[in-house]
């Protein structure tokens, strides 16, 4: 299990599987320095338990078949205000994590035509 | 938009970027007006532009750092003074530059040429197509980029074997030549090719004069990989069979109209290159015999096959599909032996099938097709051009299994009604659609395919004559995105049915030829309404008067092409026509009842340093005055007298 701090105090705790999704959370883990949780100034609690919501979902290579999960990202992608999409850019961007990035960017792309 | 600039603030360039390259290319225009960093994101970002007037050109190469690919081919006015004032100009950087497109820039000869070669290091491909004055000393100029990789001089009709060498000694590099209709090359040119352009992975020599001695050239290249032969009148079986030993990594081979060949020849190709994955031999063999049969059994990666004009028998057809199950091309047209039978057995081992031609093949009824939509859930492409024995039956198994079809002919189809139109409508993919000839459905067919097929980009309604106005304004109510719109000879049509097409934003391409019915009010209304018109044929639509040519002259600016025989327009009109419309480049102005000579003479002089292309009734190249024709023959215009 791998413990998250956000920079409001707030402590997450989750698997690894679901954390090395974020190819960040992954150097760190493979340096060795996750010892006491790691801190993640730049997130809020907000942020970044959204984030843990998706990784979650992605994570077992499944969670449901890629209709299943085309769906799901669409209703995730579409509950959410603009100012959590943008801070959600670039906590996924800080964070390294490649198909949250891919989602968000689209959705910003799609509001823009 | 709904965003306030200062939230889209917070996000630094490399995430701008990012969200850029979502972004599909109507939008990336707006993007550039929004603000200054989005303005420099698609400076920085933007790698390959088209440029629509030469005026621009300095400014577009200096705002866009960045650029690998440069399209060249619209660009009226493009000539050898541009391309020097551009090299002379410092600030301009064209070391990126990676693909050059002039085909059709026909007055760019050697010094511009030379020019190119020399601003732009970094130059790996370059087109020049169908530029008929290119000829030996432009080839020379060119040979001096010697980083070439891919080279296309389809048409380049002044080239000949002293051109060639020149471009072979000086860029060895080679990879991928077009010599497409260069009538003047010979044997000589093609051996030297082959001797020192070892690297050739892709050759096209169609319709060249070429012999059986360039075969045994072409046999010596070691990586060859792709070879189009189309229509050589020369070579023949004894040639062919040189190709035994070719590269082991040839792939595809195309013979297509070579007479001299038959099926011997390729047997031998087909036995030495066993993992062969392109066969396009159409209308050239005559039959599919049982010992070419058991040579093409062996080829287990076959992916394409084109056989058209062969006699094959069904049972041929079985023995083909049953062994070569990754088949995902096949051209069978005018194949006339070939029944249902033959066609279940294609359909149940091919399942990988993606594109089929059987135009022409008068004995396939809807069993075969239902049989095919069935099995074959990965039809993209289905052509059946003149099949009169499908009906409404086999339409409604291709509307309910075939999702995934982009393509569909059925130009000649006696058997298509409404019903058949109403089946067809379920395929959501469908891109292009071909009814021409068809006259048996109505503006009922017509309003099944407005409603669902949203996705359409094609659609070609030639001498359909059973719909009429109400199913035409039908179109543009679901079909938002269609480009390409064919009613000629749809005599019923008349202005109430022709001014919706204005709705189309996208259209780019329309025919109209011999609408009687329409007059000026509907061609004002097209001309306000398809801002992207580039294509417009008005050939034989007498009633058009002059309002409807005015509005053309000030409304569609993007027109580059035009036919406008036996129409009725006057002088005034054709004069406002040629020098407002700047983009034009391609014109038919054949039998002009109301123009005069010194009509011809205003309107031809305000476009002669643009044109490309002409057509004329013979008798004028008497009346025209030398001047004009000299000029128009210096700006390289090809002017064609009827």
């Amino acid at each position: 299990m791998i413990v998250l701090k956000s920079s409001d105090g707030e402590t997450f705790e989750i698997e690894e599987a679901v954390a090395l999704q974020s190819q960040t959370i992954a150097h760190m883990v493979e340096d060795d320095c996750v010892e006491n949780g790691i801190p993640l100034a730049n997130v809020t609690g907000e942020i970044l338990a959204k984030i843990i919501e998706y990784c979650k979902k992605h994570v077992e290579g499944g969670g449901g078949s890629e209709e299943e999960l085309k769906i799901w990202d669409k209703e995730f992608i579409e509950n959410i205000d603009q100012s959590t999409l943008f801070n959600l850019i670039l906590a996924a961007n800080y964070l390294n994590i490649k198909t949250l990035l891919d989602l968000t960017c689209q959705r910003v792309a799609d509001m823009i035509s | 938009m709904s965003a306030s600039p200062s939230i889209l603030s917070v996000l630094s360039e490399d995430l701008l970027v990012h969200v850029y390259g979502f972004l599909d290319p109507p939008c990336r225009k707006t993007w550039r007006l929004i603000s200054r960093d989005f303005f420099r994101v698609d400076s920085l970002t933007r790698t390959s532009i088209r440029v629509l007037r030469v005026e621009f050109l300095p400014l577009l190469l200096l705002k866009y750092p960045n650029l690998s690919s440069l399209d060249l081919s619209v660009c009226p006015k493009l000539d050898d003074d541009v391309v020097l004032r551009l090299a002379h100009d410092g600030a301009v950087s064209t070391s990126r530059l990676r693909s050059l497109n002039l085909s059709r820039a026909t007055a760019i000869r050697a010094r511009g040429l030379e020019t190119l070669a020399r601003i732009c290091h970094a130059l790996e491909r370059v087109d020049v197509s169908h530029c008929f004055g290119f000829g030996d000393r432009e080839a020379a100029a060119l040979s001096a980029a010697a980083g070439l990789r891919d080279l296309r001089m389809d048409k380049c009709l002044s080239l000949s074997d002293v051109g060639l060498a020149r471009i072979v000694l000086g860029c060895s590099k080679l990879n991928k030549v077009s010599l497409k209709w260069c009538m003047e090359i010979s044997d000589l040119g093609i051996d030297l090719l082959c001797k020192k352009c070892k690297d050739l992975k892709s050759l096209d020599v169609s319709y060249l004069k070429i012999t059986n001695d360039s075969i045994r050239s072409i046999s010596l290249l070691p990586k060859l990989e792709v070879l189009d032969m189309v229509s050589c009148p020369l070579i023949d079986d004894a040639g062919l069979e040189l190709l035994e030993n070719a590269s082991p990594s040839l792939q595809a081979i195309d013979v297509t109209r070579c007479d001299g060949v038959s099926f011997s020849s390729l047997i031998s190709i087909v036995s030495g290159h066993p993992n062969i994955q392109h066969l396009r031999a159409s209308h050239c063999v005559s039959e599919v015999s049982a010992s070419v049969l058991q040579h093409i059994k062996a080829l287990k990666h076959l992916k394409t096959i084109c056989i058209d004009g062969a006699r094959v028998s069904d049972s041929s057809l079985e023995t083909l599909s049953s062994s070569c199950r990754s088949l995902t091309e096949v051209g069978m047209s005018r194949c006339v032996h070939v029944t249902d039978i033959g066609m279940m057995g294609l359909a149940r081992y091919c399942l990988n099938l993606k594109t089929l031609n059987l135009a022409c093949c008068g004995f396939v009824t809807d069993v075969a097709i239902s049989a095919v939509a069935v099995s074959c859930r990965n039809l993209e492409t289905l052509k059946l051009e003149s099949c009169h024995k499908i009906t409404e039956k086999g339409l409604q198994s291709l509307g309910s299994y075939s999702k995934l079809l982009q393509e569909l002919d059925l130009t000649d189809c006696y058997g298509v009604n409404d019903r058949g139109l109403e089946y067809i409508s379920n395929c959501s993919n469908l891109l292009r659609l071909k009814l021409g000839l068809c006259s048996h459905f109505s503006d009922k067919g017509l309003f099944h395919i407005g409603s669902k097929c949203f996705k359409l980009l094609e659609l070609d309604l030639y001498r359909c004559t059973g719909f009429g106005d109400d199913g035409l304004a039908a179109l543009p109510r679901g079909c938002k995105s269609l480009n390409r719109l064919i009613i000629s000879y749809c005599s019923e049509l008349t202005d109430t049915g022709v001014e919706q097409i204005r709705q189309l934003e996208h259209l780019s391409h329309l025919e109209l030829r011999g609408l009687k019915k329409i007059t000026g009010a509907g061609l004002s209304a097209i001309a306000c309404g398809c801002k992207k018109l580039a294509y417009l044929d008005l050939k034989l639509c007498e009633n058009i008067d002059d309002s409807g040519f005015w509005a053309l002259a000030y409304f569609s600016r993007n027109l580059r092409q035009i036919n406008l025989c036996n129409c009725s327009v006057s002088d005034t009109a054709l004069c406002m026509l040629m020098s407002n419309l700047s983009r034009v480049q391609d014109v038919d102005l054949v039998h002009l009842s109301r123009v005069t000579v010194e009509g011809f003479e205003f309107a031809l002089r305000a476009c002669c340093n643009r044109l490309k292309k002409l057509k004329l009734l013979a008798p004028l190249r008497f009346l025209l005055s030398s001047e004009l024709l000299e000029t128009l023959h210096a700006r390289g215009c090809r002017i064609r007298w009827d």
